[in-house]
């Protein structure tokens, strides 16, 4: 039986007050997540010109690396990313293998795509959401005692987004499969277990404490070494390096995109944290509808295409939305919440990791005697370093002719940067982004 | 490989992670992954 309210203690009805506030918090951040990840790709479709799909993969993930360092000193300082490794150092080894999981998965939907065409690889490395949702409640307690309603709005929440996200694959794809389909399909289906997998780390770090500003930081060194080692082993350095010459007109625009995904990423990462990732990856998993979005209103490519194909469009997005509201109104209740307490006791016993950090962290607080995060020079130093290695590569940018239409640009840029400043807020207003 | 067991003697950081299914588990999926890549390289 859920608590009854009424006969509560004070502290008793402030904490499902906090829990119920989280929880909302959560939600908004996945949905937010979702809006930026998807925009990170309007960037990536100016690139049009044959270069290989790693070397892409490369170039965007030398943009992350730059916001992954310099974001969070922005927001926070790294006087906080040193404090929380002092913490729970354990916690490196985890960011660096879901860096190294994210990098390889990565890789494989490139291959995917080239060999079975979007439509059907996207289903495929979606599944990663099950995928999560199974983690997430045989190692850290999510969904125990959830009650049917939460397992049904979750499960099939989950199982709706995915049927929604085929029909938008369907009527996206423009590739024909080629003769290398069966590996196509296991390199989807591959990229889909690496993808559900990477959220173990991420949900032991939050667990424990620490705050995603800072697992972020140690994530993007595992994710930047692991594509480094896959385009030299691919390609190989003499010849990436004379591709990365040639195409030097257009880094700027990959290395952009990479910088939004992280915005995006952030905003996922508190998701985890503040949902679990039953629920949080579904949420950012709507990153294919505004990716959508941004493809048919700014860069027209639906043009000329049938009726059909909108409708397909409109259906699935449809379809999304609904799983979406599905998990939205699936939050965890009272007894699944101390479910999650356990687990995070649990990791704060195992690697002796302060207990009253680890729940102050878990309310989405500072602990008591706990420093204020401050900023230093060196904090500045790495925002202007990153923002002049961006200027650098802007400054050889050079614009490709493509269709651009401005008004529905504004509109989609313009509800970014409101869901950027309404969740910024609340998550510093609920958290101080702890 | 026990999973929680808080009332375990203190043990060395190192052993305390190489008995942590958490651990194994992402590491065997990546070590899987990079297999499959090379498989259809």
């Amino acid at each position: 039986m859920p608590p009854d309210s009424s006969s509560s203690s004070p502290t008793q009805i402030q904490d499902q007050s906090r829990h119920r506030s989280l929880q909302l918090l959560g939600i908004l951040c996945g949905f937010t997540a979702g809006a930026w990840l998807g925009a990170a790709e309007a960037p990536t479709k100016l690139v049009s010109i044959g270069v290989s799909p790693i070397v892409i993969s490369l170039v965007m993930v030398v943009g992350v690396f730059l916001a992954r360092w310099s974001l969070p000193a922005l927001v926070l300082g790294t006087s906080s990313v040193r404090a929380d490794i002092r913490r729970a150092p354990h916690l490196i080894l985890w960011a660096l293998l879901a860096g190294c999981l994210w990098a390889v998965a990565n890789t494989l939907t490139i291959f995917a795509i080239r060999d079975i065409g979007l439509s059907i690889a996207f289903p495929l490395w979606n599944s990663n959401s099950l995928l999560g949702i199974f983690w997430g409640f045989l190692f850290f307690n999510e969904l125990r005692q959830a009650g049917w309603r939460r397992w049904a709005g979750v499960l099939g929440g989950a199982a709706i987004m995915c049927a929604g996200a085929t029909v938008l694959a369907i009527a996206s794809a423009s590739q024909s499969p080629s003769a290398h389909s069966l590996n196509g399909v296991w390199a989807a289906l591959g990229a889909g277990v690496l993808w559900g997998t990477m959220y173990i780390p991420y949900r032991k770090a939050y667990l424990t404490g620490m705050n995603p500003l800072s697992f972020v930081t140690f994530f993007t060194f595992g994710e930047l070494g692991m594509m480094s080692a896959l385009a030299f082993g691919y390609i190989g350095i003499s010849p990436l390096w004379h591709v990365l010459v040639q195409a030097r007109g257009i880094l700027f625009w990959l290395m952009l995109g990479g910088f939004i995904w992280v915005i995006g990423d952030l905003f996922q990462q508190y998701a985890a944290k503040y949902v679990g990732i039953s629920r949080g990856i579904p949420l950012s998993n709507t990153n294919q509808l505004w990716g959508l979005l941004w493809g048919i209103l700014v860069f027209g490519e639906l043009h000329g295409k049938s009726h059909t194909t909108y409708l397909e469009v409109i259906g699935g997005s449809l379809l999304m939305m609904l799983g979406v509201g599905a998990i939205a109104l699936s939050s965890a209740t009272g007894k699944e919440q101390q479910h999650w307490k356990e687990a995070s006791q649990r990791e704060s016993e195992r690697y002796g990791v302060s207990a009253d950090y680890v729940a102050a962290r878990f309310e989405g607080r500072q602990a008591a005697g706990e420093a204020l995060p401050r900023r230093s020079a060196i904090d500045w130093l790495l925002v202007a370093a990153a923002s002049a290695v961006l200027l650098v590569f802007a400054a050889m940018a050079r614009v490709p002719q493509f269709s651009f239409h401005w008004a529905p640009a504004l509109v989609l840029t313009a509800t970014l940067l409101l869901l950027l400043f309404l969740c910024g807020r609340k998550l510093w207003r609920t958290t101080r982004f702890h | 490989m026990d999973q929680t067991n808080p009332s375990n003697p203190p043990r060395s950081r190192a052993a305390t992670i190489l008995t942590d299914i958490h651990f194994w588990v992402p590491a065997a999926v990546l070590l899987a992954g990079l297999l499959l890549l090379k498989f259809i390289h």
